[in-house]
């Protein structure tokens, strides 16, 4: 009688588990679907233990390859730039290009062109332990440029690179050639960059499939970097092991690295309070607040390459006139933005940014409302002047609202009765407005491509780039001269000259009033050693020179 | 029921469609441009230009909709502007954990709000009703997130019997695929140790995702059950000397559960909406926080796949929950 009972009540759960059951097994993966990549094999000799994995949080929901002639996200570039090496690179805190698997270079003039010839380290070795050559650095490069994707126009418009132009001289010399009107130093500094790596050639050509290989290399490593891939679990995280082949001087000491996706911030403060994590990123303003007295971790900061500016059109009244652009800059209370961020940002009033050869440090502007008074008055700006002032919704560099700064700017205008009207636009719908010249003045950041001060001189400085100053309509026959000639300056120092002649030109004529440069936080547990970032450098943050003690 | 269940899919296909029409114009109403959105600050014209064109967004809306519906007929759901991967390959990578926590929700949902909305109506009034109906206010009052970061708060950060935010341990490697759910996988390969991780890594969103439901079942439990209480025929059945549990299990619950099953079939829809906060507090990597990345990315392709597969599953239960119908009342069978 009880069984009975029991199989009544059993009737009508039982059937509803098996639906709840069956709509799950019906959801996911098609059969035939490719489940967990092949795995890499676990590292040769040391066991990985927690001891020597290192768990690093950060929001990575930007990661979409692992493919270096395809990334061009700083979730991505992280673990690209571990597993991949470049010809040459910045190390940490440098200016000066250091060999990595070019051992020596050379800049000479061939015609009406640049070329520049490398030669290889002979004991350059990818993970599979055959060397690195010549040939695979003419593929890699090749590839890079006929994948066509997002970083390609480093290479392609940049550096003016062309297939036909880029030779194996022998196994070890690679020779490529630039034309005339090309930058020689801005080319050798986007060869830092990871789209420039150098990928193994017999490892990807079997695995080209339909995509040159971009599939195959999101799932596996090809690459002479100090790590090779494990896995990369979409939307979760990446996992690299240490290369047990790794050809460079210092093997890392952490045998197996996580690089956890955790786009929120409340979870990365916890996860870097329980140890879940040894080092996270993006600690915010009150995160880093709640982190300050903890005993287990400590802050880091590093400035990023960004610059948060107030930029106007130049062909619009009233920023149309020059002297209204410089009452601006006078206009603005820079330190009350400087406090604002609360630590989160370098005051920074040049179009090159800290950490860059050809910055200069000099900060000319402070508040001086009768000067910026007598300036608009001499460019005919009446008082009671009304300008739409556009920013985005959300949060600036640096964590503090867009609308926040634009507010503290509107009431230092206030001050001498210039209105200012705030509008919000989300971020790209705001870019398209500025893009199509429409905006008369607004706010926004920039970060350069690539690191060089030509990632930032050209599209603040040059018109005919069609990137920030065309934005602006801002076409100086001056400024374009200046950028030009830097670009092409071989020679370090006079090129150094050459940035701070066009800073301060551009500081006192251009269409902005640059605003600071935002600082990353990091948090670490105390018993990791050796982080370094760097935004200059590819990538930002060496794993290999991470210990735990 | 053959012919109920082929017209209920016939339903669909209307669905479906209405939903793709919906979400691509209300995708073209929005200002901004997801091309811009997509290659970010530094992008050039030219490489705008190219992804517009590459993407098709520069034909005529018309034109473009009439493509994507060409596609979507072949079972294409297009790619994702961001990732741009398949968004089928997107959906189906992240849409195991999204169903994982989902069921799980219904299970907590099913096993307190049910026996607890009994137990409450059969000692209607004691402290056991008054605790049960506190239970139902509180479940029914707070909001997803404040619960979930209490949970993650108490349980993981100050007692750490439980583990925070993700799926799994970040130093474990998920089990092999076969339907998606970790803890079943995890099973089926007799692999105890990712087992027990994943389920202890669901009970906090579970309970969480699963609160509100729990609230909404039980007091419509009680509800139906006193109702039932009411009613003659249960006077009779007493009379006739029927033991208690008899009583209930037979007459008295079996009749209180048609409308408990259409509020579980509603509920199921209110999960998978509600799965997209969950999922954003625990670190849920499923559908849920794919769409919110999507949309804050205006990635319309993926958008677009998400609602579309939302059409899917919520008709798909509704339709579930009728048959259920049938097997517990015969009344609705011969209709």
């Amino acid at each position: 009688m009880k069984a009975k009972r029991l199989l009544t009540f059993r009737r009508w759960i039982i059937p509803w588990i098996v639906i709840a059951l069956l709509v799950s097994a019906c959801a996911p993966a098609a059969p035939g679907a490719p489940s967990a990549p092949e795995q890499a094999g676990a590292p040769a000799g040391e066991a990985v233990t927690r001891a020597n994995t290192l768990i690093f949080a950060a929001d990575m929901t930007d990661i979409i390859t692992l493919d270096p002639a395809v990334a061009y996200e700083f979730g991505g570039i992280l673990p690209v730039g571990n597993m991949y090496e470049t010809l040459l690179s910045f190390s940490p805190g440098e200016t000066e290009l250091q060999p990595v698997l070019a051992e020596s270079w050379e800049v000479s003039q061939d015609g009406d062109m640049w070329k520049l010839t490398f030669k290889l380290n002979p004991n350059a070795k990818f993970a599979s332990g055959n060397p690195v050559t010549a040939d695979d650095v003419v593929f890699s490069w090749s590839r890079a440029i006929d994948i066509n994707k997002s970083p390609a126009f480093l290479l392609t418009d940049v550096c003016q690179m062309t297939k036909e132009n880029i030779r194996a001289v022998d196994a070890s010399t690679v020779e490529l050639k630039i034309p005339g009107e090309a930058s020689p130093s801005v080319c050798l500094s986007v060869l830092t960059f990871t789209v420039a790596a150098v990928v193994e050639k017999a490892a990807v050509e079997p695995n080209l499939g339909d995509d040159m290989g971009e599939s195959w290399l999101n799932d596996h490593s090809a690459g002479s970097g100090p790590y090779v891939l494990e896995r990369w679990e979409r939307n979760v995280s990446v996992t690299l092991n240490a290369n047990p082949n790794y050809w460079g001087g210092t093997e890392p000491a952490m045998k197996r690295v996580i690089l956890q996706n955790m786009p929120e911030a409340v979870n990365r403060q916890a996860a870097i309070e329980t140890g879940d994590a040894d080092i996270i990123q993006d600690v915010g303003p009150e995160q880093a607040a709640a982190l300050e007295g903890n005993p287990d971790v400590t802050l880091v900061k590093g400035l990023s390459t960004l610059l948060v500016y107030v930029a106007v059109n130049a062909s619009m009244p009233p920023f149309d006139n020059p002297d209204a652009r410089q009452a601006l800059r006078y206009a603005i209370n820079y330190d009350n933005i400087i406090t604002l961020l609360g630590g989160n940002g370098e005051l920074v009033q040049e179009i090159i940014p800290i950490g860059f050869a050809g910055h200069t440090g000099k900060n000319p502007f402070k508040q001086d409302l009768e000067k910026a008074k007598e300036l608009f008055a001499k460019a005919g700006v009446a008082e009671g002047t009304v300008i739409p002032f556009t920013v985005a919704t959300g949060t600036a560099p640096g964590g503090v609202e867009w609308a926040t700064i634009a507010a503290s700017i509107q009431a230092d205008l206030a001050q001498i009765g210039i209105t200012l009207e705030i509008q919000q636009l989300q971020q790209s719908e705001l870019l398209t407005k500025y893009r199509a010249q429409e905006l008369p003045m607004l706010l926004m950041n920039w970060g350069p491509d690539f690191p060089d001060p030509d990632g930032n001189a050209t599209p603040f400085a040059n018109y005919e780039a069609r990137s920030l100053a065309w934005r602006n309509n801002w076409n100086d026959p001056q400024a374009i001269e200046l950028s030009k000639q830097a670009a092409r300056e071989i020679d370090p120092a006079k090129r150094v000259e050459l940035y701070a002649q066009l800073v301060e030109y551009v500081q006192n004529n251009g269409p902005y009033a640059i605003l600071y440069q935002p600082t990353q936080i990091f948090a670490v547990r105390n018993n990791v050693e050796g982080f370094v970032y760097d935004p200059n450098d590819t990538p930002s943050i060496s794993l290999w020179l991470i210990r735990k003690k | 029921m053959m012919r109920f269940i082929l017209r209920r899919l016939g339903g669909l296909v209307f669905v479906l469609f209405g939903v793709s029409v919906m979400t691509f114009f209300l995708a073209q109403i929005v200002p901004a441009d997801p091309v811009a959105a997509a290659l970010g600050t530094n992008a050039r014209e030219a490489q705008i230009e190219a992804y517009r064109r590459q993407l098709g967004l520069d034909q005529p809306i018309v034109v473009q909709y009439i493509r994507y519906t060409g596609r979507l007929l072949q079972g294409d759901l297009g790619a994702s502007i961001r990732t741009r991967r398949p968004v089928a390959d997107d959906l189906r990578d992240f849409l195991p954990a999204t169903v994982e926590l989902t069921i799980a929700a219904m299970l907590v949902t099913i096993l307190v709000g049910i026996p607890l909305g009994i137990v409450a109506a059969l000692r209607r009034n004691t402290w056991i009703d008054a605790a049960a109906r506190i239970l139902a206010l509180i479940g029914g009052a707070m909001p997803i997130f404040y619960v979930g970061l209490l949970l993650l708060g108490v349980f993981y950060r100050q007692l750490r019997w439980l583990p925070g935010p993700g799926r799994l341990d970040s130093t474990l490697q998920p089990p092999t695929t076969v339907t998606g759910l970790y803890t079943v996988d995890a099973l089926l390969t007799g692999n105890w140790p990712v087992f027990s991780d994943a389920l202890a890594h669901l009970v906090l969103p579970a309970i969480t995702l699963g609160l509100y439901s729990t609230a909404v079942l039980l007091r419509m439990t009680r509800s139906s059950m006193l109702e039932i209480l009411g009613q003659d025929f249960v006077r009779t059945a007493r009379a006739k000397g029927l033991s208690q549990r008899l009583v209930i299990g037979r007459h008295v619950f079996k009749n209180a559960l048609p409308p408990i099953l259409t509020i579980i079939g509603v509920i199921f829809g209110s999960l998978l909406s509600g799965a997209v906060l969950t999922e954003t507090i625990f670190n849920w990597p499923g559908i849920g926080r794919y769409a919110t990345t999507s949309v804050t990315t205006l990635d319309y392709p993926a958008v677009m796949g998400v609602a579309l597969v939302a059409a899917v599953i919520y008709p798909l239960v509704n339709t579930l929950v009728d048959i259920g119908y049938s097997l517990i009342d015969p009344r609705v069978r011969t209709n």
